[in-house]
């Protein structure tokens, strides 16, 4: 299976902007925006949905603090119990500074390694595709051409109105 | 490629200042009045049970000021251009550091119902009170009280007359001048904070003493501080007057400062009861013993529940943040916090035993309350509710978060 791609170059970030505002509503699949740096509401153009990586944050920090705390109980009251100060075995307030710096490891950790998972991100990973000057002064939209019904003159005009300097067609076979 | 020129447009319908209803007025000046009647009375019918609630009342008023400064202080230290739009705001509360300077130094008439260390029969008697008295004695303490005030009105009125005046004449060097203002502020603030807040409160039990005390009473009123504004900066919108210019995304900063400064709070609590648990010295114990036994001990768990667990987790989703609604009640919350963290500090040395509630506790807390309302919005009639000279406004005004 392949798909045909449409790619517009902008050279303002106002004007992607604007442009992915104008694709959306025209009913165009957006696949993704290349820019040399984050731009401000272009997420909200695309109508991307809000990350889940609070979630997975969520999770990892609780199970990082359930975990520490358990074994921290388990070694000190229960596998080698040691009497430090005539204080409790099972002392939490001693407890949780341990607990609390390896819930934000297991948090951090958690967090980073789903980034690179659910975004494929591997070492010696080949760039998928390259965007002429993506990493500098351009700005790029890059539409899927979904079916028959996709008129390239319209579509090309319609990113002209928006600014657009280069269109281009591309042939991708997908992964 | 065309010089692009930016220039800041005010929507038709600014409010050049804000006004308020003479009704608003009345009901803050009717506060205040009532807060006042109930502290004569208290004063003459029950003045050692008055005395500590007023302590907690003045410090509260002082502190919200001093957290507004501070938060506009710091804002303009670091370039933070997305608290222009709502300066105006901590300003205007920065105001509270003038009455909130007066009631402490009014406070001196009731040293000697406050402080063991001012009587002198009490010191002859006791060892250790003898070796604190170059510090802690009732000239030195007075003189101390009233250098706080002056040096933090006296830096309030400086930043906030100069970020005024930019309004008239829109130079850009009042900015760099109010840069320097606050860099300078930010340090005499926290020095003098931290040993006010063990000339105040820590010295209420002289034998005790705690070096984290002064990074403490910082978090809670910088938290304290952080609510107010946000409370206000609500009401302001609800009322329509920055409807334009506070969107979503200032109101997630705000947000953001309130969680994370809560849990700065808990983490310094946490590491002042930490260090006296684990050395177990009877001299440091002494403190938290007295606030674990009896009706103090579930009061502690009012503390830690008001200034940190609610907050905490009512604030982690991002969309609590941006709520309008959520982040009024978080912040209320933490206000009515700061005041049982407040009242956990300081009466337990007047209330052996158990916590108790009476209408003298309310009188300070009205008083105090109709105090901060009518200071704040009065203040804010005074200028223009928007800084529009600020070379930083645009900036803010189309901040995203």
């Amino acid at each position: 299976m392949s798909r045909r791609l449409f790619i517009a170059y902008f050279k303002d970030e106002q004007d992607i902007v604007e442009a992915t505002k104008a694709a959306g509503a025209a009913g165009h699949e957006i696949l993704d925006a290349y820019t040399p740096y984050a731009v401000h509401g272009l997420d909200k153009a695309m109508g991307l949905k809000p990350s889940r990586l609070p979630w997975v944050c969520l999770i990892f920090g609780l199970l990082g603090a359930t975990a520490k705390l358990w074994f921290q109980v388990w070694t000190s009251a229960f596998n080698w119990p040691v009497n430090i100060g005539g204080k409790p075995l099972a002392s939490i307030p001693a407890f949780v500074p341990v607990t609390f710096e390896i819930t934000v490891l297991f948090a951090g950790l958690g967090t980073v390694g789903a980034f690179f998972l659910v975004s494929r991100l591997r070492p010696g990973r080949k760039p998928a595709v390259s965007y002429d000057r993506a990493t500098n002064d351009r700005f790029v939209l890059v539409l899927v051409e979904r079916d028959a019904s996709f008129d390239l003159q319209k579509t090309t005009d319609l990113f002209k109105r928006h600014g657009c300097v280069k269109v281009e067609e591309r042939l991708e076979a997908e992964e | 490629m065309a010089e692009t020129t930016y220039r800041i447009q005010a929507p038709a319908s600014l409010p050049v200042t804000t006004e308020f209803s003479p009704r608003a007025l009345r009901m803050f000046l009717l506060l205040v009045l009532a807060g006042s009647a109930f502290v004569v009375s208290g004063l003459a019918l029950d003045s050692p049970r008055i005395w500590p609630n007023l302590l907690l009342a003045g410090f509260y008023v002082v502190g919200i000021g001093l957290a507004a400064g501070f938060l506009v202080a710091v804002s303009y230290i670091s370039n933070a251009g997305w608290l222009t739009a709502i300066r105006r705001v901590p300003e205007a509360m920065a105001s509270n550091v003038y009455v909130g300077g007066l009631w402490m130094i009014m406070l001196l008439a009731g040293v000697h119902s406050l402080y063991e260390w001012s009587h002198t029969e009490t010191v002859a008697a006791d060892a250790l009170l003898q070796k604190k008295e170059f510090w802690l004695n009732v000239p030195f303490f007075s003189v101390r009280t009233i250098a706080y005030a002056v040096l933090w009105s006296l830096f309030t009125y400086l930043l906030v007359h100069t970020s005024r005046l930019q309004d008239e004449t829109g130079e850009v060097t009042l900015t760099l001048r109010n840069r320097a203002i606050a860099a300078v502020f930010t340090v005499v603030f926290t020095l003098t904070f931290w040993i006010a807040s063990m000339d105040w409160i820590m010295s209420l039990e002289p034998h005790w003493y705690s070096t984290i005390f002064g990074i403490y009473n910082f978090s809670g009123t910088f938290t304290s501080g952080v609510a107010a504004v946000t409370v206000a900066v609500i009401a302001l919108r609800r009322r329509g007057y920055l409807k334009e210019f506070v969107r979503d995304d200032h109101l997630h900063d705000l947000g953001k400062l309130l969680f994370a400064f809560s849990t700065f709070w808990m983490y310094i609590w946490f590491s002042q009861y930490l260090l006296i648990w684990y050395a177990n010295i009877p001299e440091e114990t002494a403190y938290f013993l007295k606030r674990e036994t009896a009706g103090w001990g579930t009061f502690t768990i009012l503390v830690l529940l008001f200034n940190w667990v609610i907050p905490f987790i009512a604030l982690m989703p991002r969309s609590a943040k941006r709520s309008e609604g959520v982040l009024l009640r978080v912040s209320i919350v933490v206000l009515v916090g700061h005041w049982i963290d407040l009242f956990w500090m300081i009466l337990p040395t007047f209330m052996p035993g158990s916590p108790s509630f009476s209408i003298w506790e309310l009188g300070p807390i009205v008083l105090a309350a109709g105090l901060v309302c009518l200071v704040t919005v009065r203040s804010l009639t005074r200028a223009r509710l928007i800084p529009v000279n600020d070379p930083m406004l645009l900036e803010s005004l189309t901040y995203h978060s």
